[in-house]
């Protein structure tokens, strides 16, 4: 017996105090991993999804060609163009194998493709693993050139082959389905100018948006952090209030642990350590109980895929150890107020 | 070395009620020798308890010097004044004061300077307490309590038992039983009691009574 497990004792005896005391930090630190997380996951979703739109301009073929490739001479005409840079191009074809109609599309950026199997470099879809009984290590043969699959991706219900965007490229003779630009004049301005210019291409301008939607998660983060912690605060405050009934409660127990020879400064740690031990077992409490939030929210959303993006470790620990360390903190006057009483007197104290 | 186990040298204990002042303790002087049964009687009010309070450092006086086993006590840090009550001193209180949310085994092993659970049922066994380990204060009768009170005040082996009315609560032959188990630790164990009663029965037992009154041994 010490006075670390006298500390356990007391919240083990006050069942109910400990419990609704702890509900409080629970509630905090529940919604404060549900607000930043869904936030964070929100944020991450937004930012894969808007990567690929951060441009100014998109070229592709015009539809009065007739194709749905540029020949190289196109490609550099635009690439030419002085008041256009970060080009980046992107070559998707279609190929009929054994009587099936797939889709190729080359890749400059392998994190957009979700590998449900495998590794990057030639991605099958599910379907045409199904369809063409491929699998990892198979061989597939277009435009007379073999190429190896390595992976397999989660895109369902369509016949997708991803491969790099390079070989792509080179399998249709430098032929290029979009470029992507960014410009520094007025993006509509520049696009006109180019259709103008060069025949056969098709412009569109990318509104400007994408950077300030950016932008603004990041702000929601910070506000829905704010809102979360006034919620945690709440329940440290709750703690102070118990460990002071606490204290005022247990005066004659205190006095007698006196009277035994506990130093004040034992008697303080043991404070210390159960107002610590009622917020780490509510901050604990509270982030499994937001995890399952998140969990939920993410399912209702249709966003499971962003299910690790909205729980990522600093938020766990952070919250865990924000509510401990707040906790010992509230625990600071009550564990004052407990060794500064007098001996005799909390003694005398019924 | 000194062969007093307690000196009082002059000292007072004033409280300040408004405008007039009681002293609890009014210039006590007193020598307690090592291995001495004392027992200190006196009318309520006359300043017993108080005086138990200062030889067990639970309350400082408001000038004088006072030594417990040769150490000045107002000499000692707050943390040293601690650990010599841990170390030397037992407390036995009138109202037995026991940590009610512990098992008997447990009042007795929390205080335990090294935790040694054999040695703490040894004590209770001593006490007739054996079978009771893990019963709670509150399932105890006030005899029984009393006697895992005295065997708290034994476990780290003091020098000196302070009790203060330690049969005020029990009937006569518990109170004779309580007696008898202090006896045998002064005389077999040597260590020095000092009792607090106003029970003559109970004084009996001591080898020598101190008087109080208004702050005073007389
Ligand atoms: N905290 C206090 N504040 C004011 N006066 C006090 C305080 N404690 C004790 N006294 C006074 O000091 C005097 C001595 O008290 P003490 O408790 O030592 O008496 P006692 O001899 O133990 O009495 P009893 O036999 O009733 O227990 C009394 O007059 C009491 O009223
Ligand atoms: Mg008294």
């Amino acid at each position: 017996m010490n006075l670390y497990n006298l500390a356990f004792n007391n919240i083990r005896r006050k069942k109910l105090r400990s419990a609704l005391t702890m509900l409080g930090i629970i509630i905090g630190a529940a919604t404060l991993v549900v607000l930043l997380g869904v936030t964070a996951g929100a944020t991450s979703a937004v930012k894969a999804e808007t990567d690929q739109y951060m441009y100014d301009v998109v070229i592709t073929p015009a539809s009065s060609t007739g194709s749905y490739l540029m020949d190289a001479e196109t490609v550099s005409k635009i690439r030419s163009r002085s008041n256009l840079f970060d080009f980046r191009e992107v070559t998707a074809f279609r190929e009929n194998i054994n009587g099936n109609e797939i889709s190729f599309e080359g890749v400059n950026d392998w994190k957009q493709v979700k590998l449900k199997n495998g590794t990057s470099g030639v991605v099958i879809s599910q379907d045409v693993a199904d369809k063409l009984g491929y699998g990892i290590g198979s061989k597939i043969k277009v435009k007379d050139q073999e190429l190896t699959i390595t992976g397999i991706s989660n895109v369902v219900q369509a016949l997708y082959v991803h491969i790099d965007q390079g070989t792509a490229k080179q399998l249709t003779d430098d032929k290029v389905s979009a470029i992507y630009a960014s410009t520094d004049g007025d993006p509509q301005t520049v696009a006109d100018e180019i259709e103008e210019q060069i025949s056969g291409v098709s412009v569109e301008t990318k509104s400007e948006n994408v950077a300030e939607v950016q932008e603004m998660t990041d702000q929601a983060l910070l506000f829905m952090g704010f809102i979360a912690g006034i919620a945690l605060l709440v329940g440290i405050i709750s703690v102070i209030n118990t460990m002071l009934i606490s204290v005022m409660e247990r005066t004659r127990e205190l006095g007698i642990l006196k009277a035994t020879g506990f130093t004040n400064r034992e008697i303080k740690g043991s404070i210390l350590f159960e107002s610590g031990l009622l917020g780490l077992s509510g901050g604990v409490i509270g982030v499994i109980l937001g995890i399952t939030g998140i969990v939920v929210i993410a399912n209702v959303l249709k966003l499971t895929e962003y299910i690790p993006d909205m729980m990522p470790l600093w938020l766990i620990l952070g919250v865990i150890a924000g509510a401990t360390l707040l906790s010992v903190l509230a625990g600071l006057y009550p564990a004052m107020r407990a060794s500064k009483l007098n001996v005799v007197e909390a003694l005398r104290n019924e | 070395m000194s062969n007093y186990i307690i000196e009082f040298e002059d000292v007072w204990k004033t409280y300040n009620m408004g405008n007039t002042e009681i002293n609890a303790l009014a210039g006590l002087n007193l020598t307690l020798e090592k291995g001495s049964f004392t027992a200190v009687m006196g009318p309520s009010g006359s300043g017993k308890s108080t005086f138990l309070h200062v030889a067990g450092i639970l309350d400082t006086p408001t000038k004088g010097v006072f030594r417990i086993n040769g150490k000045q006590a107002s000499k000692l840090s707050v943390k040293e004044q601690a650990k010599l009550r841990r170390n030397e001193i037992g407390f036995i209180f009138q109202r037995f004061n026991l940590m009610s949310q512990l098992t008997i085994l447990e009042n007795l092993t929390l205080p335990m300077i090294n935790e040694d659970t054999q040695k703490a049922m040894n004590i209770l066994d001593n006490m007739g307490l054996e079978g009771k380990y893990a019963k709670r204060p509150g399932q105890l009768s006030g005899g029984e309590q009393q006697r895992v009170a005295i065997a708290r005040a034994l476990i780290n082996n003091p020098s000196i038992i302070l009790a203060d009315e330690p049969t005020g609560e029990l009937d006569s032959k518990n109170a004779n039983s309580i007696m008898q188990i202090l006896q045998d630790l002064n005389r077999n164990k040597g260590v020095s009691i000092v009792i607090v009663t106003h029970n003559p029965e109970a004084a009996a037992f001591t080898d020598q009574i101190l008087q109080m009154r208004d702050g005073n041994v007389v």
